[in-house]
């Protein structure tokens, strides 16, 4: 037996899933339940108050008029495309690490990560000044840690990518586990990304189905007038 | 690739040349000592270390016990104050669950599943050390409460600002194990400090971050897991063949790692409604403290089989080896254990009864619950039938094995009981609960831990722990237990309510309640002199040989103590109870080519996962500091999150390292017989 086929990172596994890769779908397997339950503890609050928030002045508010759908809908697209570079990346490293290939792609991904999350700090201040926080209603507490959570989310995948482009310099990353490596960390923002997907469809797009969204608003129904 | 491992293969880790890491630290492969203990990325050492801290905090947690027996050993009784009580419970609670079961349960997951499986170490050793560590901090985090509190009694932080300016003084968390909303949680609105005002002190604070924190811990240890028992098990391991124990360690690190989002979440949630004042379960702010509960439970049910599951996973080994079976109806236990694991997220609202759920979940959740006991039962006769016609050696850990087939079915029988749920209505918040779960997780899970402590304790330290005292022990534990526990179902049909610091004289409870405390005394002493022996076995003991029970699974076919490499050389397997069938059966054990003077793959040693714990340290004291007001306290939240992500970027750059270590190798089996078990 050579040298390095007795490495436990080489030898090969029962179920032919490297390790890392396995230990990454286990990890998403949990976020997947992480994400579940602030999800549905936003959908549950929303089925209860259909009627959104109340600002610091007193006034009602709509989230269906505190949504900048346009705005969303872009990053949203930023983020999948995203994942296409991503992917882009990764296969470059499968095809016998071509690096420059890889490192064009994950700075694209970086940068539009960077972009993603420009977007929701703009959003998220832009709905503060529209009275909408943490502490002024069970709205605006989901609301923020649900997609917050998720931001951060995407922080550390940025930052991750941020430090394997860096570390792609050291000539360290190559072969077989350097391949792995930025699989597994495409694995990841591929996840981070269906989430969101997830979350835009459950949280923004939701509130457009029909005049008053899917919850309705609360208010009786004024015929011919949409709020 | 592979650029840091052309040494040549070493005899001892002593020996290697020292060895600069990539980020060109030299690697502290070659420490002994403490040092060795804090860096050790030993499946083995790890789990000996988190057996002997879970055993610590069983008796944290026992004192705890005493101190809340004590109290009600007589009406009226003002041995501690109703705060204090209040104090002792929550923190007996937490900590026999999260700092003294299922540490436990991992010490037993990290020592025995690589060599169940015919393994060398699990698929991630620095991920490994670093839940250790993390676990380790997290309960001092928790702890460190008490610290708090105990400076506030005797007066010690009067000199401090931020003291005085506190509204509530209670250091030490006091809301139960599950800490239901809105008393855990914040009421009105919240102020331009983001502080909305609450209910209790920064006990809370601590038990929230201290719960997160080791939630940590027991996550990155199940993935560690569930990829070394997938991925790593020897040639011919298939799944039906994995040892019981080993397939129950699967079952429950699953149950973890799909059960604990929902507890981080809530935490988080708690966590922002009283730092920054949002009202997830704040009722004056619209908040529903009962998505609390469903939150909790959500992770809590599947959280009790968390903590039984390892424990049925020792019985199932135990009960055969003395019996001289095999386990009877293999395939069986294996599946209810899993449906256990499965049906385990589908009865969560049985804690909840008395909330008002409406009679459709209600009805739901009751039989679903009834559904749960029948794999559990099959579970019990499957041990039956295993016993049945067997020749039963009466060892220390045959007697606790049993100890536990007996109690836990007690507590069996009043779970039926109350997923009944009008009867439960009148159960719910009395002594019958705390009877039926002490029942199930102290007569149950601890008597199975104790006999796996018994049982393996050889194989670890290569000594014997004396049987005549484990005999006494084990008959002060069961006598004590049933003492202490068996009259609470009486005192609670008879109306006393948990969680009361007191009671009055003339509600006929004062006979069983002194009993019980003379029994809980009992049991105090039988554990503690149960452990002492254990304790004094690991240095003094006698010496024994490597495999005293006549064992059935590969652990018992290596040395003791089990060396580093575990393996010399690989084995392969050909069916169930490998070891067994070698010694008795038809099936010899081969081995594979590999170990030898070519050295097998051991991985270097770190310091990163530590370092990266202590990031947990800093971070979760620094939180209920800067709740209490603390200045500066912030300060140390960032510098701890510095710390764990430098932890973690160090332990990526440094590489994973490794060496080839030389094994002694008894001359190779035959060629043919090699081939032929391919
Ligand atoms: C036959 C199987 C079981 C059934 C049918 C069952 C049923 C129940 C029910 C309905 C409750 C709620 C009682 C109430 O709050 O009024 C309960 C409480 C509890 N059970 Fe079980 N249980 C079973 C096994 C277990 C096991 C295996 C464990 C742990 C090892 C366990 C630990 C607990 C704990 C800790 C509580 C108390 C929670 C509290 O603080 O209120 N149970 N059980
Ligand atoms: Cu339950």
């Amino acid at each position: 037996m050579s040298h390095s086929a007795a490495h436990a990172h080489e030898a090969p596994t029962s179920t032919g899933i490297d390790h890392k890769k396995l230990i990454m779908w286990l990890f998403l397997a949990s976020d997947c339940m992480f994400f579940g339950t602030l999800i549905s503890t936003h959908l549950l609050y929303r089925k209860l108050y259909p009627t959104g928030f109340t600002d610091a002045e007193g006034h009602q508010q709509f989230v269906q008029k505190l949504f900048d759908i346009e705005l969303t809908s872009f990053s949203t697209f930023i983020l999948l495309m995203s994942s296409f570079l991503m992917a882009l990346a990764v296969s470059a490293m499968h095809k016998g690490g071509q690096l420059k290939s890889f490192r064009r792609n994950v700075l694209g991904v970086i940068v539009f990560g960077l972009i993603f999350l420009g977007c929701q700090v703009y959003e998220f201040t832009h709905f503060y000044h529209q009275g909408l926080t943490v502490q002024n209603s069970v709205f605006g507490s989901t609301f923020y840690v649900l997609t917050g959570t998720h931001g951060t989310h995407v922080a550390i995948g940025v930052l991750w990518l941020v430090l394997l482009y860096f570390y792609s310099f050291t000539g360290k990353l190559g072969g077989h586990v350097g391949a792995l490596d930025v699989e597994v960390a495409g694995l990841y923002w591929h996840f981070v990304d269906i989430v969101w997907i997830i979350i835009f469809t459950a949280v923004y797009l939701v509130e457009y189905l029909g005049p008053d969204g899917i919850w309705g608003n609360g208010l009786p129904p004024v015929p011919g007038v949409t709020r | 690739m592979s650029h840091d491992h052309h040494h040549a293969p070493v005899a001892s880790r002593y020996d290697l040349a020292p060895e600069r890491s990539d980020i060109g630290l030299i690697r502290p492969d070659r420490f002994t000592g403490w040092r060795d203990w804090l860096t050790t990325v030993d499946h083995k050492k790890i789990g000996v270390l988190y057996g002997a801290f879970a055993m610590f905090f069983f008796l944290v947690g026992g004192v705890e016990a005493l101190g809340i027996r004590t109290q009600l050993s007589r009406p009226d009784n003002d041995f501690i104050t109703a705060r204090m009580y209040n104090q002792l419970f929550t923190m007996h609670g937490t900590t026999m669950i999260f700092l003294g079961v299922m540490p436990l349960s991992a010490a037993f997951f990290n020592f025995l599943v690589p060599l169940q499986i015919g393994a060398r170490d699990v698929a991630f050793p620095r991920l490994n050390a670093f839940s250790l560590w993390t676990f380790v901090f997290g309960a001092f985090v928790l702890n460190a409460s008490w610290l708090f509190e105990f400076a506030h009694l005797s007066g010690w932080l009067k000199s401090f600002g931020w003291y005085n300016a506190l509204v509530y003084t209670d250091f030490a968390p006091a809301n139960g194990w599950f800490s239901y909303a809105p008393l855990s949680g914040t009421f009105g609105q919240a102020d331009a400090a983001l502080r909305a005002p609450r209910f209790t002190g920064v006990g809370t604070d601590f038990w929230i971050i201290g719960i997160q924190i080791l939630g940590i811990a027991s996550l990155a240890a199940s993935f560690n897991f569930i990829c070394t028992i997938l991925n790593m098990r020897a040639k011919g391991m298939t799944m039906m063949r994995l040892p019981v124990f080993t397939w129950m360690t699967l079952v429950t690190s699953f149950l973890i790692i799909l059960a604990f989002p929902a507890i981080t979440v809530a935490l988080i949630q708690l966590m922002f409604d009283r730092q920054f004042g949002a009202n997830f379960f704040n009722p004056s702010a619209g908040g529903q403290p009962v998505l609390w509960q469903h939150l909790f439970w959500i992770f809590g049910h599947p959280e009790v089989y968390i903590l039984v599951l390892p424990a049925m996973g020792i019985v199932s080994e135990v009960l055969p080896t003395f019996s001289g079976k095999s386990l009877f109806g293999y395939p069986i236990i294996v599946f209810s254990g899993a449906v256990i694991g499965f049906l385990g997220f589908a009865v969560w609202s049985h804690h909840m009864f008395t909330t008002g759920l409406g009679p459709v979940p209600t009805a739901a959740f009751s039989l679903l619950t009834m559904a749960i006991a029948v794999p559990t039962g099959v579970k019990i006769f499957n041990w039956l039938g295993t016993i049945w016609g067997g020749r039963v050696r009466f060892t220390p850990p045959m007697v606790l094995s049993l100890g536990f087939i007996w109690m836990f079915m007690c507590g069996g029988f009043s779970g039926i009981m109350h997923s009944s749920a009008p009867a439960d209505s009148q159960q719910q918040d009395s002594y019958f609960v705390i009877a039926h779960f002490h029942y199930v997780l102290l007569g149950g899970v601890l008597l199975g831990l104790m006999s796996g402590l018994y049982f393996w304790f050889p194989k670890i330290f290569g000594r014997m722990p004396k049987a005549s005292v484990a005999y006494w022990a084990s008959g002060l534990v069961i006598l004590g237990f049933n003492l202490a526990f068996g009259p609470m179902h009486y005192l609670g049909l008879a109306g006393q309510p948990r969680r009361t610091h007191t009671y009055h004289a003339g509600f006929g409870w004062e006979t069983w309640n002194y009993v019980a405390t003379i029994g809980a005394f009992i049991l105090g002493i039988g554990v503690f002199i149960a452990f002492a022996n254990l304790v004094w076995t690991a240095f003094r003991g006698e010496k024994c040989s490597s495999d005293p029970w006549d064992g059935r699974t590969l652990e018992w076919s290596l040395p003791s103590p089990v060396p580093e490499y575990n393996f010399a050389r690989s084995p392969v397997i050909a069916c169930r109870d490998a070891f067994f069938a070698h010694k008795h059966g038809a099936h010899r054990l081969v081995y594979e080519q590999d170990g030898g003077e070519a050295g097998v793959h051991m991985p270097s040693q770190s310091w990163m996962p530590l370092l990266a714990s202590c990031g947990f340290l800093l971070a979760g004291l620094g939180m209920p500091m800067s709740a209490m007001g603390v200045p500066h306290a912030g300060w140390v939240v960032i510098a701890g999150l510095g710390v764990l992500f430098l932890g973690i970027w160090l332990w990526a750059l440094e590489g994973p390292g490794g060496y080839m270590l030389k094994t002694p190798v008894a001359p190779a089996p035959a060629p043919a017989e090699a081939a032929a078990s391919r």
